[in-house]
């Protein structure tokens, strides 16, 4: 019979100087069982891939998939670069530039393309001797364009072109024709996508404010490319970037002329330069705000049926009212003739078939309603409350969450000197009466910490707050005080103590106390201080 | 309804074989004919102070074998019939096992305790049985005439098997205090009688798990950890062990509780050491190490930015106590026992080097300064056990610290090192040939920049390892060891490694070692080949050669085993364990040679006489050998393609048998992937064989005696099927479709915080999405309407995905590439579903915008194809 203590230590602690036998073959095993997989997911995806192949013209290398063979064709393409580009070839700049586009056709084919390969062969020593300055347009093209296509894989592939940066951007310049800026703005691009670093290193190499003047161009494509690069490195952590981009004069301008009477995929790359701007930089924002921002901004949220638009304004409109309140002031003020005005225009997004969207409204709602007692006036007596209470009933979880921010935030006083925040006793029994009860019920059972916190946090409000003990009961005839009971052995500190103190304090202070505690046990539970620190950052919307 | 049992009971223990045999058919009858009055009679015994204490203990066994069983199945099945017994005979089974707390005979009393607490595992999580532990504690109270010492004692050891037993949510927080408060009454220094003291700490073993509020509160946590450390000082060792090990588990249970304790710790751990007897000093040790466990998981977790505000606390009680805590490592380091060679040895000595390489991993460069005085001053001494410590430690310290920090050192010592393979002493050699294994592995490889391993130094180095690996067994392994790592640092070499010129005469020396008569000590010849096996897959094209040339030598080893003379039941394991080594080589050739065009014709010349031999092992009945066969037949039906299927006819048969492997699951596992690789191989020549392998899938799927862990490879493995035999695939629909559709909501359903569940959910939802995956593509062409009546169903699974915030990347993939398969195959009959449900678009929106490349482009293609769809 063991011994449910297991005296043996060495049972505990694996052998540090273990022979190589054991783990070895588990470790053989295991990736023997991992090769099958990776052979399925190889079957899998090449049977999609050809499938998908059926409509699109041109596939070089569709039947049989295979590749190996386009590993072994891109190897040769870069072979016969490297040749071309050695100083002993006397071919001539067609062939040149022949040999680049079927190394770009090779780059860009199927799902995997061979970029690794040709990274392995050398290819981007030869590509950066393409940019050299003095080449053809077509040659500038060709080159970046691959460089493009290497720099989407993976980011060991999308740093190996750093070396060809230097030149990327040097033709990224206004004396650039348009479709060489455009191609290198692309690939600059998806550096800037690789990460933080990155983005660094690019405004350190000075990609920031060329792709800021091709913005002032009247070139939508070209324009449209640059916007898209350029959100990709001011997307911070740091604003240094998204600051820096005023330096260019007319930049205000530029962004609210193409916001104004861009085609919509103008549009929605311009708009998430916008967030960027909105969420980083503070008097960036004001100066935008002066230009003209605002009125296009809320035109297109109360008119675009098309999501990827849709996202990067809404999302701007949420940066603004997060700031100080005059912004939101503004907004109410721009939206003001159209149907519904600002709130009309969140309703529509409140009401999408979206989740995104939904969840990003409710945010924004969310914001508005932290800010002063005559916001919160004005959204209680729009549509948004019926729509924030039938999201909270019935949407997903995420949705459900931003809704009861804004709930919450609907129901208390803005925050004060005070140590308590308190009810505004109105909007408070109003919600109550239309039944938002259940709904924060359920988050308080929810698995999700800061969903079960702001659950609770609106229960003590309600038990609080309604007169005549009304709150109490009706806490419980929701279930609401099971949902605490449950808490009461939570793992969390917080969430445990919180229900601990509602209990206590509205359902009885000996509840769940019984005769068997020892005198010293009693006061541990009942001890604890006096202001419990979760009480503060009510209103904090993280 | 109770029975006379002693007589059948004492039988039951009878040296007689055949009385033994006899008294355990008689209790079985007893208990097929009428369980509860047999549970009854067993509980009676136990209770019976007149009875011999031999039918008692074995009464209380059986008793506690009735309740509890390792198989989770059984154990299900035992507590349902326990809950469904009448209540009165329960009632008194378990007034019997109270009664049996107070008796004087300590077998019986020990026994009781085991039961009760197997009892309340089935009752407590079901609200019954509550007045249990009112009943034990009423126990501790009162006077020692009330209550004896002995009973109290052996109540304060059912409450700690209570703990044991039960999760920590089962018991209220007032029971739990109590529980508490009467524990640590029983550990007080107050308490005179040390058996008392002893079951009281165990107690507090078990129950610390649930001590978390109590912990919280300063005063109480105060009181507990002042009782604790005044039970390391029990003149009873079994005490102060006890006392130890709750100090163990109190330093990874609440961590961020211990900094006002660590100075007191500190005093009482480096005194245990020091001066207490082996068993004491080893959990003092073990406190070290476990909190260098918590400090390497919170660095390996958050990282090195911490900041004030960081919700995880870091103390580094390890850094601070370094100047001390070294030193006092050091000491027991020489304090080696003369024949630790040993597999499983573990002493001071072991340990303290243990707990010397957890401590570099949690300080990193701090740890070098303090060290290298100490292996200077003693690796020249005479004394080998000052020579072996020197070593030892260093050896220790070369994982945490920076490569800058060591690369000057190891550079230095490398010669050093390979001089002392030649020393007198078998266990400085044995440590020394461990920390060149140490060096290979972290200061040699593509990551690092200034290679300690250099074209000059590798032939100096390989030229030791091969005359030393013909030393003594324990000393072999080792540098087999050393080799593996060696060569595992040259992987990836390109098109040649600087191992090249070496691997004939490495790989001889290796074969050489396979063979040697005492190859069986120290897993020898398990490290040898698997050694071999690594040299093998590290190896580049330019050596193809040598490797093709092993091949047959592997094969005729192998043959060689099949004729072996069978005298004992040794030499039949040691055939089982040589044939499991050398069916892992051929695996590891075939995969290596097989992966190359240039080298494939090597494999498929021997595919037959490999394939010959395989089926030949199958009629051994070792699970390993199983294991290895079948993932050797795995590798080889890659190779061959399409024409294993002239295999398939003979090789049938044992595939059945490894799918109905249910004891062994991991056999089952491993045969369920080879299906999956036969089914790429073969393409549409399994489908002769494809009834009888999904008539067994299904029924292993229904069964609750096979592993869970199977199941979700089983739903791949469907895929796997229908990818390769297509429209053929229809004929299984309607009994597959069912199983499918009941684990799909059988996951949905899951709400658990449990991370093992998480875990095996997102398993099995991979499995179930990889079989439908399989069957749309399977049926795209042919017949995609049969498909069609499950879309919906399917679209909702996915859903249910979508919307759970646990579903892991590879479930996300997988979930968007059915999404795809669904709408491609199923074509226009699926638009007005997809039109009706809006969930993909934000699904896919968000996969687009993913960091992973390829989840990106599966959702680039879905929504191409859905839209492709809506559109026309």
């Amino acid at each position: 019979m063991l011994n449910p203590v297991d005296h043996s230590p060495a049972s505990r602690r694996d052998q540090f100087k273990a022979a190589v036998g054991n783990v070895a073959g588990e470790r053989r095993r295991k990736q023997a069982i991992i090769i099958g997989k990776e052979r399925r997911d190889a079957v899998v995806r090449a049977k999609r891939m050809r499938r998908a192949d059926d409509n699109d013209e041109g596939m070089m290398y569709d039947e049989p998939f295979s590749d190996k063979i386009i590993n072994e064709e891109t190897v040769r393409a870069v072979q016969e670069l490297k040749f071309l580009f050695s100083s002993s070839s006397k071919d001539s700049s067609q062939k040149k530039i022949e040999a680049l586009r079927k190394l770009r056709r090779l780059l860009s084919c199927s799902s995997n393309p061979p970029v690794a390969s040709a990274v392995e062969a050398g290819v981007v020593p030869i590509l950066v001797k393409c940019l050299e300055f003095g080449s053809s347009d077509e040659q500038l093209v060709e080159a970046a364009w691959s460089l493009t296509n290497i720099a989407s894989g993976d980011s060991e592939l999308t740093l190996a072109i750093l070396p060809a940066l230097p030149l990327l951007i040097a033709h990224l310049g206004e004396r650039s024709a348009a479709p060489v800026a455009e191609q290198c703005a692309w690939a600059v691009g998806n550096v800037a996508g690789e990460g933080e670093q990155a983005r660094d290193l690019l405004s350190s190499q000075g990609a920031l404010l060329p792709l800021a003047k091709l913005l002032l161009l009247n070139k939508p494509m070209l324009v449209k490319t640059a916007a898209w690069a350029l959100s990709n490195i001011i997307k911070g952590p740091s604003s240094k970037a998204a600051v820096e981009l005023f330096k260019v004069d007319g930049l205000s301008e530029a962004i609210i002329r193409h916001l104004t009477k861009g085609d919509e995929e103008l549009v929605v790359e311009i708009a998430w330069v916008v967030v960027y701007i909105t969420s980083l930089a503070e008097s960036q924002t004001k100066l935008l705000i002066k230009s003209g921002l605002l009125p296009p901004l809320v035109a297109w949220l109360s008119s675009s049926e098309s999501l990827s638009l849709l996202t990067p304004v809404l999302r701007s409109v949420g940066n603004l009212v997060a700031g100080d309140n005059s912004n939101t002031d503004a907004l109410l003020d721009a939206a003001k003739d159209l149907p519904g005005g600002l709130f009309g225009c969140l309703v529509r997004c409140l009401g999408s078939e979206h989740r995104t969207l939904q969840k990003e409204a409710a945010w924004t709602v969310s914001n508005i309603v932290a800010g002063s007692l005559q916001h919160k006036q004005l959204v209680f007596g729009s549509r948004v409350v019926p729509t924030l209470l039938h999201l909270l009933a019935t949407s997903t979880f995420d949705v459900r969450k931003e809704a009861a921010f804004a709930l919450g935030n609907l129901s208390v006083m803005p925050a004060g000197e005070s140590q308590l925040p308190q009810p505004i006793m109105e909007h408070l029994s109003m919600l109550v009466e239309r039944g938002c009860l259940p709904g924060f019920i359920n988050l308080v059972k929810s698995p999700d910490l800061e969903a079960s916190r702001l659950g609770l946090q609106f229960l003590e409000l309600v038990l609080r707050g309604l007169p005549n003990g009304q709150g109490s009961k009706l806490v419980e005839k929701e279930e609401g005080l099971a949902a605490l009971e449950v808490l009461e052995y939570h793992d969390n500190d917080d969430l445990r103590s919180m229900a601990n103190e509602l209990i206590d304090k509205y359902y009885g202070e000996d509840y769940g106390l019984e005769e068997e505690y020892g005198p010293g046990i009693a006061e541990v539970v009942r001890g604890g201080e006096e202001y419990p620190s979760w009480r503060k950052g009510w209103v904090v919307n993280s | 309804m109770a029975l006379e049992v002693t007589q059948i009971l004492l039988n039951a223990q009878s040296p007689d074989g055949s009385v033994r045999k006899q008294a355990e058919e008689s209790l079985k009858q007893f208990q097929e004919q009428n369980a509860a009055g047999f549970l009854l009679s067993l509980a009676h015994e136990l209770a019976n102070n007149d009875k011999p204490a031999e039918s008692r203990r074995l009464a209380g066994l059986v008793l506690k074998n009735s309740l509890d069983a390792k198989d989770a199945a059984r154990k299900a099945e035992l507590a349902q019939a326990w809950t469904a017994l009448n209540e009165s005979v329960k009632g008194q089974i378990k007034s019997a096992l109270m009664s049996t707390l107070s008796s004087n005979i300590i077998d019986a009393r020990h026994t009781s305790s085991q039961v009760i607490a197997k009892v309340s595992a089935i009752e407590l999580p079901q609200g019954q049985w509550p007045e249990l532990i009112g009943i034990l504690l009423a126990n501790m109270s009162g006077t020692g005439a009330e209550h004896p010492a002995h009973l109290k004692q052996a109540t304060l050891e059912t409450l700690g098997y209570v703990c044991e037993e039960v999760s920590a949510n089962v018991l209220a927080q007032d029971q739990v205090n109590a529980i508490l408060t009467a524990v640590v009454q029983g550990m007080n220094i107050a308490e005179t009688n040390n058996d008392i003291r002893l079951a009281a700490t165990q107690a507090l073993y078990n129950a610390l798990g649930f001590a978390h509020s109590n912990f919280e509160n300063s005063m109480e946590r105060d009181y507990l950890m002042r009782v604790v450390c005044e039970a390391t000082q029990c003149p009873d060792k079994r005490v102060r062990q006890a006392a130890f090990e709750c100090l163990v588990s109190i330093s990874s249970t609440y961590y961020e509780k211990l900094a006002p304790y660590m100075q007191d710790v500190f005093a009482i751990t480096s005194k245990a050491v020091r001066e207490d007897e082996e068993p004491v000093a080893l959990q003092a040790i073990e406190f070290w190490s476990s909190i260098c466990d918590e400090e390497i998981e919170i660095q390996e977790e958050y990282g090195s930015d911490f900041t004030g505000d960081s919700e995880v606390q870091y103390f580094k009680f390890v850094k601070q106590a370094l100047p001390a805590l070294v030193p006092l490592l050091l000491e027991t380091l020489t304090k080696q026992e003369e024949d630790q060679d040993q597999e499983d040895a573990w002493n001071l000595a072991m340990a303290g080097g243990t707990c010397l390489g957890l401590v570099a991993r949690a300080v990193g460069d701090d740890i070098v300064p303090l060290v290298v005085p100490y292996v200077q001053d003693n690796i020249a001494k005479p004394d080998w056990r000052c020579r072996e410590a020197a070593t030892y430690a260093f050896g220790s310290i070369l994982e945490g610290p920076s490569v800058e920090q060591l690369t000057p050192l190891v550079n230095h010592a490398l010669a050093f090192m390979l001089n002392a393979m030649k020393d007198e002493n078998n266990q400085v050699k044995d440590t020394t040939a461990w920390t060149l294994g140490r060096i290979f592995e972290f200061l040699h490889g593509p990551n690092i920049e200034v290679p300690v391993i250099t074209p000059n130094n590798l032939p100096q180095i390989l030229a030791v390892l091969l005359e030393k690996i013909s030393d003594s067994p324990n000393v072999a392994e080792k540098v087999c060891g050393a080799l593996y790592l060696l060569a595992q640092g040259y992987e990836d070499s390109g098109s040649s490694s600087p191992l090249s010129p070496f691997l004939q005469s490495i790989i001889q020396a290796l074969l050489v070692t396979t063979d040697r008569e005492d190859a069986g000590d120290s897993r020898l010849r398990a490290s040898a080949y698997e050694t071999l096996n690594e040299i093998v897959r590290c190896s580049t094209e330019d050596t193809a050669p040598v490797i093709a040339q092993l091949l047959p030598v592997i094969m005729q080893k192998l043959n060689s085993t099949l004729d072996m003379q069978l005298n004992s039941s040794d030499d039949r394991e040691k055939q089982n364990e040589v044939q499991a080594l050398l069916c892992g080589v051929l695996q590891v050739i075939v995969q290596k040679l097989g992966s190359s065009e240039a080298t494939k014709h090597v494999i498929l010349q021997c595919a037959d006489q490999m394939m010959a031999m395989f089926l030949r092992i199958f009629a051994s009945r070792n699970a390993t050998v199983h294991e290895e066969a079948m993932l050797a037949i795995g590798a080889l039906a890659y190779v061959t393609g399409s024409d294993f299927s002239k295999y398939m006819q003979e090789f049938y048969q044992y595939l059945q048998m490894g799918l109905q492997n249910f004891e062994e699951y991991q056999v089952c596992s491993i045969t369920v992937g080879v299906v999956g690789d036969i089914c790429r191989a073969l393409d549409e020549k399994i489908l002769p064989y494809c009834d009888g392998i999904m008539a067994q899938l299904l029924q292993n799927l229904s069964s609750n005696q096979l592993h869970r862990s199977v199941k979700p490879p089983i739903f791949s493995c469907f895929g796997d099927i229908a990818l390769a035999i297509g429209e053929q695939f229809a004929r299984y629909l309607a009994m597959a479709m069912p199983m499918l559709q009941g684990a799909a909501q059988l996951s949905a359903q899951a709400v658990s915080q449990d991370e093992e569940m998480i875990e095996y959910y997102n398993q099995l939802r991979i499995g179930i999405l990889e079989a439908y995956s399989g069957i749309f593509q399977g049926f795209k062409n042919k017949r995609p309407d049969l498909m069609a009546p499950y879309a919906l169903h399917i679209l909702q699974f996915l859903e249910s995905i979508y919307v759970d915030t646990y579903r892991d990347e590879a479930v996300t993939k997988a979930a968007v590439g059915v999404l795809g398969d669904l709408a491609d195959t199923l074509g226009p009959s699926a638009s007005s579903l997809l039109k009706n449900s809006t969930f993909y678009k934000g699904f896919l929106d968000t996969c687009q915008q993913s960091d992973d490349q390829s989840l990106k482009e599966t959702a680039d293609w879905a929504l191409a194809t859905i839209n492709r769809l809506l559109t026309t």
